[in-house]
C-alpha cells in the first residue's frame, strides 16, 4: 500500500485570529478531491494534531475549489503575543498539516 | 452598458511590509487606486504603547517614509492611495502626511481622514449603558482586564473612506478600518453600488480579501509550488481589475511573483472561517461556490460571489497587559545535540524551581526538531540522534517582570557550566510585556465615526 505525505495531494495555507488558526487546503489535482474529502475527517484531523489543538475543529468544503478550511480553536497557544510558542502566528501550522501520513490505496 | 474599469493595487500587507511592490505599482502598475494595510489584530495595542511612551508617535512610521516616496508621482497620475495607517494616533499621521506634501509642493493635495475608532474612554459609559463586552472566544470575566485595557477598537467598515473620497480626498488615512473596507471603499465610490447591493458590494470585499496581505496574494508563502515563482526578490503584490460585470486579479508588468488558480486560492480562504459567512462590517460574503479561473498570463478571473445582510453588530478589539514573557537560546551540537539540550532544560529548570519562579506557562522547545511543528514533528530516532546541532529555546510567561528576570541570566552560564558543546547567541534575553487581546462585539449605533478633509496649502 502506498503511503505518501498529504503535501503530495495537497496544499494549502494557515492562518491566525487570535487564539483560532485556520487552515485551507486544496486537492492538488482535482481529482483527488473525492478521495481526500473521505480521508480528511474532523476526527483524524484532530488526532494528527494531538494536544496542539485544544479546542474544537470544523471543517467547511468549497467543492467550486476543490478545497476545504479547517477553523481549529485554542491551536495557537493562547494567539499572538500571548502565545510562547515561536510560531505565535501559526504560519507552519499548514505545514504541520501537509505532513498527516495517507495510504492512498484508502 | 459602463466600460468603467477600475485597478486598485494592494501596496503593503502588514507593518513592515517591503516598499519595494508598492512604489513599483505606482510606476507600472497603471492603478487608479493603491490601498496599503498596516494593521494586524495586535498593531494597535503595539502603537498604544508607542504612543503613551511619545506622545507624537501611534502611528506607522513606515507609510510617510512610502509617500515620501510616491506621494508626488501619484498624485501627478492621479492615483488615490488609502491605508488604516493611522493605527493610533491618525492627527499625528495626518500631520507628518502634510508636511511630507508641502516638502514636496504638493499645494492643493487633499488629505482624508476617518476618526472614531477608538473606543477606550467611551467603554465605561457603554458598560454603565449595559454592554457586557462579552469575550468572542471564551467565557472570561470582563472585569477581570478592566483596568488593564491598553486600546480599544472598532473594526469599521467603507463608509466613512467613501465619504473621504466623495470630498474629494487624494490620500486617505484612518485608523481601524476593516483590511478590506480599504478596498471596497473606492470600488463603492466609483461604481456607486446601492448599499442592498450584497453581491458586488462581496464582490468588492473579496477584491480586497485577495489583495490585502500583499505579496501572499502573488506567489509569496506559496505552498503550491514556492519554486515556480518567479523573480521573488523582485516580487510584485496582487492588483485588482473590475468592471460592473467582472473581476480578475493580476500585477504590474516586469516585476516578479506568479498570479495563478493556486496563488489565488491559497489567499482566498486565508482567515475565513465559515466560507458561506464571511462576516465583514459591510457585508456578509459568501464564497462556498466561488470560482477562479486562469484567463491569461497572471491573470485569474474570480466570480460567483454573492453577498448578504450585514451584521447589526461591529467586532471591538481591546488589547489589554496580560504580564511578561521572554524567551531565551543556548544551542548545541554533534553529537547527541538533542540529548545535551534536554539535559540543559532539566539543569535550568532544576535552578528556577530553586529560585522560586512562578509562571504562568513554561515552554521548551528544540529548534531544529520541533519548535515549528511541536507534538507533529519526526521524532525518528536516527534523525534525532544525528542532529547537526539543535537550539534549545525555553519561554517563560509570568505576571511580574521580575520571574521573568529570573530566567535570563541563567542561559550564558551553560557554557561552562553545563553539557559539552554549547553555545550562547543573541545576547541577553529582554523581557517583553505580554497584550492580551479581548474580541468583542458592540452594537453598530454606538460607533461615531467622522470623516474630515486637510487640504495641503
Amino acid at each position: 500500500m502506498a503511503q505518501v505525505y498529504l503535501n503530495q495531494l495537497a496544499h494549502g495555507r494557515s492562518g491566525d485570529k487570535g487564539d483560532t488558526s485556520n487552515i485551507c487546503v486544496y486537492a492538488r489535482d482535482p481529482k483527488d478531491y473525492e478521495f481526500l474529502k473521505r480521508i480528511l475527517t474532523v476526527e483524524r484531523v484532530k488526532s494528527h494534531f494531538g494536544d496542539m489543538v485544544q479546542g474544537e475543529i470544523t471543517r467547511y468544503e468549497v467543492d467550486s475549489l476543490h478545497g476545504f478550511n479547517f477553523v481549529m480553536k485554542h491551536a495557537l497557544g493562547g494567539g499572538a503575543t500571548h502565545s510562547l510558542r515561536l510560531d505565535s502566528l501559526g504560519k507552519s501550522m499548514g505545514s504541520a498539516f501537509m505532513r498527516m501520513k495517507i495510504d492512498t490505496e484508502e | 452598458m459602463d466600460g468603467k474599469k477600475i485597478r486598485i493595487g494592494g501596496g503593503q500587507g502588514f507593518w513592515g511590509d517591503s516598499n519595494d511592490a508598492a512604489i513599483h505599482m505606482i510606476k507600472k502598475g497603471n492603478l487608479n487606486y493603491m490601498a496599503c494595510d498596516y494593521l494586524a489584530e495586535l498593531t494597535l495595542s503595539i502603537m498604544q504603547r508607542q504612543k503613551n511612551r511619545n506622545p507624537e508617535a501611534g502611528y506607522a512610521r513606515d507609510f510617510i517614509d512610502l509617500v515620501r516616496i510616491i506621494g508626488k508621482e501619484g498624485y501627478e497620475k492621479g492615483i488615490k492611495i488609502i491605508s488604516n495607517a493611522g493605527g493610533m494616533n491618525i492627527t499625528g499621521a495626518v500631520k507628518a502626511i502634510e508636511q511630507t506634501a508641502m516638502d514636496q509642493g504638493l499645494s492643493g493635495y487633499k488629505i482624508g481622514y476617518v476618526v472614531g475608532d477608538d473606543m477606550k474612554d467611551r467603554i465605561p459609559a457603554l458598560k454603565a449603558q449595559g454592554l457586557d463586552f462579552k469575550n468572542i472566544d471564551h467565557d472570561g470575566d470582563f472585569s477581570e482586564i478592566e483596568d488593564k485595557i491598553l486600546n480599544a477598537n472598532v473594526y469599521f467598515g467603507h463608509e466613512p473612506i467613501v465619504a473621504c473620497l466623495e470630498q474629494g480626498a487624494d490620500i486617505v488615512v484612518t485608523g481601524r478600518a476593516a483590511d478590506s473596507a480599504l478596498f471596497l471603499a473606492p470600488l463603492k465610490h466609483e461604481f456607486g453600488w446601492a448599499a442592498d447591493d450584497y453581491d458586488n458590494l462581496a464582490r468588492g470585499i473579496m477584491a480586497g480579501h485577495l489583495l490585502e496581505c500583499g505579496g501572499q496574494g502573488a506567489g509569496g508563502n506559496f505552498d503550491y509550488d514556492w519554486r515556480a515563482v518567479p523573480r521573488m526578490d523582485e516580487l510584485g503584490f496582487p492588483i485588482a481589475e473590475l468592471t460592473e460585470q467582472e473581476m480578475f486579479i493580476t500585477k504590474a508588468e516586469d516585476c516578479g511573483g506568479l498570479i495563478s488558480e493556486q496563488s489565488c486560492k491559497e489567499q482566498f480562504l486565508y482567515e475565513v472561517h465559515d466560507p458561506a459567512n464571511y462576516i465583514t462590517p459591510d457585508v456578509n460574503v459568501d464564497i462556498s461556490h466561488a470560482t477562479l479561473t486562469q484567463s491569461g498570463d497572471n491573470r485569474v478571473k474570480v466570480g460567483n460571489i454573492k453577498g448578504k445582510t450585514r451584521p447589526d453588530n461591529l467586532k471591538l478589539s481591546i488589547g489589554y497587559h496580560a504580564g511578561y514573557k521572554v524567551e531565551t537560546y543556548l544551542s548545541f551540537a554533534w553529537p547527541d545535540a538533542y540529548e545535551k539540550a534536554q539535559y540543559a532544560a532539566d539543569i535550568l529548570m532544576k535552578k528556577m524551581k530553586r529560585k522560586g519562579l512562578k509562571a504562568e506557562e513554561i515552554r521548551i522547545d528544540y529548534l531544529g526538531l520541533n519548535a515549528l511543528h511541536l507534538g507533529v514533528a519526526s521524532m525518528d530516532p536516527e534523525l534525532v540522534k544525528n542532529m547537526n546541532e539543535v537550539v534549545l529555546r525555553i519561554a517563560v510567561r509570568t505576571l511580574e517582570k521580575s520571574e521573568a528576570m529570573k530566567l535570563v541570566p541563567e542561559i550564558s552560564p551553560l557554557q561552562l557550566n553545563g553539557p559539552p558543546g554549547a553555545s550562547f547567541f543573541g545576547g541577553r534575553a529582554k523581557v517583553q510585556e505580554v497584550i492580551g487581546l479581548w474580541p468583542t462585539f458592540i452594537p453598530r449605533s454606538v460607533v461615531e465615526l467622522k470623516s474630515n478633509i486637510l487640504e495641503v496649502k
